[in-house]
């Protein structure tokens, strides 16, 4: 509890430095969430390099609108909600699909118990899932968000995003199995 | 299988490559600092309402003017029957006064 509360005392410092043109304070804040970036873009792209790009992308975009952040929990939401839009507007700029993620599996750290293979397996075909599908799974298992907060950063009605949600786990359950018809 | 679990094992964060902060402060640095834009239409909008709100007040100041002036005007008209007035009932007095000695 007070290492929480310590946290979030050192996070509003740092925003309030960094929005006094603190470089240090700003680098802080790039630290701190740079991981919950990265991977919104890797799980939406399957690539290293674009989830880099996108990242990047967003924290200048982060240090160009740093004074209208209101809070650090302001903070998290504006990144996760940039971060999701700019992955969007890549996708549909570029018509890009994602691609196999072979050539990164040696970047992840495996848990205990876990099987490397069906990980990969589920990125694959989160990242093969249409975009809106593939973005609502990825706030929902990688940020642990529920759908009255998910469409907040995506802007859609909650029950858009039940649905997306539903339709995504049906599909993967099937490709998962296997299924001819899918 | 818990799809839902497995999903949010494989969906774990993860963090970019090494030195990740390092190149975006990089590019904040190397990057021109954003130019500030004159915000043109504000400053049309803001003439239009100086033009507007001068216009007016020069437009009531003449109707002011003219007002005062035909108050004037009129006072000094009143004033002018009033004493016209009174020179009349004067003379109308003397001629009543020299009508009624001769007859006496």
């Amino acid at each position: 509890m007070t290492a929480i509360l310590s946290d979030a005392v050192a996070l509003t410092g740092a925003l309030e430095r960094a929005q006094a043109g603190d470089h240090d304070a700003f680098a802080e804040l790039v630290n701190e969430h740079e991981a919950m970036v990265f991977s919104l873009a890797f799980h939406f792209f399957g690539d290293r390099t674009q989830a880099e790009e996108v990242a990047q992308e967003t924290f200048l975009q982060l240090y160009r609108s740093l004074r209208s952040i209101e809070s650090p929990s302001h903070l998290l939401f504006w990144l996760r909600q940039v971060a999701t839009r700019r992955c969007i507007d890549q996708v549909r700029r570029t018509k890009l699909r994602a691609v196999p993620l072979e050539s990164v599996e040696e970047l992840y750290s495996h848990e205990p118990g876990a099987d490397p293979l069906r990980d990969r397996k589920l990125r694959e075909l989160v990242a093969s899932l249409p975009e809106a599908q593939r973005i609502v799974v990825t706030l929902r298992y990688q940020e642990d968000l529920d759908p009255t907060e998910i469409c907040r950063i995506v802007d859609m009605p909650v029950n858009t995003v039940k649905s997306h949600l539903h339709r995504a786990l049906q599909a993967l359950r099937r490709k998962f199995q296997g299924d001819p018809k899918s | 299988m818990n799809l839902e679990k497995d999903l949010a094992r494989a969906l774990r964060r993860e963090r970019p490559a090494p030195g990740f902060a390092g190149r975006v402060m990089q590019r904040i640095e190397t990057q021109p600092e954003p130019r500030v834009r004159p915000h043109w239409w504000r400053t049309i909008a803001a003439s239009l309402t100086l033009t507007a709100v001068l216009g007016g007040w020069a437009a009531h100041e003449v109707y002011e003017q003219r007002r005062l002036e035909g108050e004037r005007a009129r006072d000094q008209v009143v004033q002018a029957l009033r004493i016209a007035n009174e020179k009349v009932r004067y003379a109308q007095d003397e001629v009543r006064e020299i009508g009624s000695t001769h007859n006496e």
